[in-house]
């Protein structure tokens, strides 16, 4: 087993994987840019290497000093985390010129995974049913024109590299074509390093289904089942949840089966999903292979019962995997939402700055993987992701209820997030009946932060305000202050309740 | 006693009486008694209804920001001498508008150049903040007065990418 990991990666899965490398007694060395310097996987890891500026280019991106200071800090193995380098053959291939392991795909599976034109090519040939799309990445529009008129509108612009919803453009016509490809050119430039992008028929209204995988490097390859992942923004995922509600046994085996395949014909080892698209008629399609620890691998660990990160460590180790197929079964109901710094109010425009105050969520059947601390500040130049809130209980019904309350308690205060946002989601009745598409957000939820909770959550924090500065304490701030003392007996009955006009709102 | 605060930029006039942990509020027709305690600086329990919540609230500098059933909102108190905020954020000198970036990022593309005329919603810029691109939109018709920018400028929310003056 390593001695020590390096960890080339920030914010919560940072976090995550130095907490398993401590479960395993191995040691930890973090990376990070002149923007984290205070950030909380800094803290974390027993040792933390300065790698650059702010920009990702020239700190997280950068393979030399990444190697450099796995090197300098004697690391025999790097943890890319997700997003960033985690599938990048480049990188990955550097390593193993090193010699230092790569916990993750060989580089020559992530050559044929991590290009999204390769990996439908390969997957075509297994006979695994894929969408119809592009053969080839294009830099000319006239290709670009004649490929969308053969596979008829609407189509979608994807990257090559890509990944996290970066890239992708929706194309209804002709004419938001070229502009569309040329957007998706620079966002995907900015994100992966590659500007190649591609058209992929658009299949309306899909779920998005994808099957955790593991394998070894001696052959053995299990999947862990799905995760439905179609509550989604800006084709980015917000919401996770398994199982899911639209498979019965016997297409879930299948499609299992499907991605185990798949994995097979790719030559892939460690920890990786296979995405695939269901459509309203439950046909499903390849759509990509994840080819690393996915931002909502918990839920899996939770139903499972299978820590991913240790086994990602173990089979990178060298280790046998110590599952089998007949072993791994799903137990109970897990949803995840992720807490970005975002603002559902304005369309999720980014939502950088001070975090002020803090209280996470906990209780039972309540994880919470985050990356963030009260009094930092939230930088601008990376993923907008905070912290991931997962719960897990028996059935689907009682864990909507826990993730909730979940919500409620979950307080991150000084920027806006999704939390609020992600609490009317679980509590949509047509999320509650499990009619989950990956266009559930722009149909149900156009606008937001109108209704009548709203408002009555803006009177209470109104009066919160006002309270506040009647009573506020003149003593240093964060000093704990006791309430009236007058009734501390009754503190929980009621003395009054919301009334409009004279007349009770409630009906109560 | 009343206050008038700004409630995510949206002026509001509410008076609240505390007496001894019972707190009336008022706000139009709107009347609510609830018994309210702090628990820290932090945090409040409002009790009414047979419910109990806990808000959460802490100061940065002139704004509250105040958590309730996991929402959040940012309150100020408006400053002496204004009379609230302004028919929309870009309103400035009448018939021209000040453009901003809705939050802090990098400008990576200026679609116009001074002098161009534009019609409503029409692209002016491209501002990249945490990884998206964000598309900054003509508030109305009219032709670029004084772009204040560049490409590759850092911005925050509050300086002006550009001036568009009003041909409506």
């Amino acid at each position: 087993m390593f001695r020590k990991i390096l960890i080339a990666n920030r914010g919560e899965i940072a976090v995550r994987v130095i907490k398993a490398c401590r479960e395993m007694g191995i040691r930890t060395a973090a990376v990070y840019s002149e923007a984290d310097a205070r950030s909380l996987h800094v803290g974390l890891a027993d040792e933390a290497v300065l790698i650059g500026p702010a920009p990702a280019v020239d700190s997280y991106l950068s393979m030399g000093r990444i190697v450099e200071a796995a090197r300098r800090t004697g690391a025999e193995a790097i943890h890319p985390g997700y997003g960033f380098l985690a599938e990048n053959a480049d990188f990955a291939a550097l390593c193993e010129e090193e010699g230092i392991v790569f916990i993750g795909p060989s580089s020559a599976a992530l050559a044929i995974v991590g290009d999204k034109v390769r990996a439908r090519q390969t997957m075509e040939e297994a006979g695994i049913p894929t969408i119809p799309g592009m053969k080839s990445v294009s830099r000319s529009p006239e290709e670009f024109r004649a490929a969308a008129r053969s596979l008829g509108f609407p189509v979608m612009v994807k990257a090559s590299a890509g990944g996290g919803g970066k890239g992708m453009r929706i194309v209804r016509d002709d004419g938001g074509l070229v502009p569309a490809v040329e957007a998706g050119r620079r966002e995907a430039k900015s994100a992966f390093g590659d500007d190649s992008v591609y058209l992929e028929k658009y299949i309306e209204e899909p779920r998005h289904v994808e099957f955790q995988v593991l394998a070894d490097n001696h052959g053995a390859i299990v999947h862990l089942f799905e995760r439905e992942c179609s509550i989604q923004r800006r084709h980015q995922k917000i919401l996770e949840e398994t199982p899911s509600t639209a498979l019965e046994p016997g297409l879930r085996s299948k499609m299992g089966e499907t991605a185990v395949k798949a994995m097979r014909a790719a030559g892939y080892n460690n920890a990786g999903t296979v995405e695939f698209l269901l459509d309203r008629d439950r046909r499903f399609y390849f759509l990509e292979v994840n080819a690393r620890l996915q931002v909502e691998h918990p839920i899996t660990e939770l139903v499972t019962g299978v820590d991913l990160v240790r086994q990602q460590i173990q089979i990178a180790s060298g280790g046998k995997l110590s599952l089998n197929q007949g072993d791994i079964s799903q137990r109970g109901h897990a949803i995840e939402c992720r807490i970005y710094a975002e603002d559902p109010k304005a369309n999720f425009l980014p939502s950088p700055g001070r975090i002020v105050l803090l209280r996470e969520p906990k209780g039972p059947g309540v994880r919470f993987d985050s990356g963030v601390l009260e009094g930092w500040d939230v930088p601008v130049h990376y993923d907008p992701i905070l912290a991931k809130l997962i719960v897990w209980a028996e059935d689907r019904e009682a864990a909507c209820r826990r993730m909730s309350v979940a919500l409620d308690d979950c307080v991150i205060l000084g920027i806006h997030t999704t939390a609020g946002f992600l609490g009317d989601v679980v509590k949509h009745p047509e999320f509650r009946a499990g009619r989950t598409t990956t266009s559930f957000i722009p149909k149900q939820f156009s606008s937001w932060g109108t209704g009548a909770g709203e408002e009555d959550a803006r009177r209470m924090a109104l009066a919160a305000a006002a309270f506040d500065l009647l009573t506020r304490p003149t003593g240093r701030a964060g000093t704990p202050e006791t309430g009236p003392t007058k009734g501390t007996a009754t503190p929980w009955t009621t003395l009054g309740r919301w009334r409009a006009g004279g007349d009770d709102l409630y009906g109560l | 006693m009343d206050f008038e605060f700004l409630i995510d930029g949206s002026p509001r006039r509410i008076s609240l009486e505390n007496r001894d942990g019972a707190v009336y509020f008022r706000e139009g027709e709107v009347a609510v008694e609830a018994e309210v305690r702090r628990i820290s600086s932090a945090e409040l329990l409002f009790t009414f209804g047979g419910r109990t919540s806990r808000i959460h609230l802490a100061r940065d500098g002139e704004r509250a920001f105040v958590s309730v059933a996991g929402r959040e909102f940012v309150i100020t108190e408006p400053l002496p001498g204004t009379r609230g905020p302004l028919e929309g954020d870009e309103a400035g000198v009448q018939g021209s508008f000040l453009v901003k970036s809705p939050m802090p990022g990098r400008v990576i593309k200026l679609s116009v150049g001074e002098g161009q005329p534009v019609r409503k919603n029409q692209a002016l810029a491209i501002v990249e903040a945490m990884k998206m691109e964000n598309e900054i939109q003509s508030p109305a018709e009219g032709i670029v007065k004084k772009i204040h920018v560049s490409v590759g400028e850092f911005v925050d929310s509050e300086k002006p990418l550009m001036e568009i003056e009003s041909t409506k």
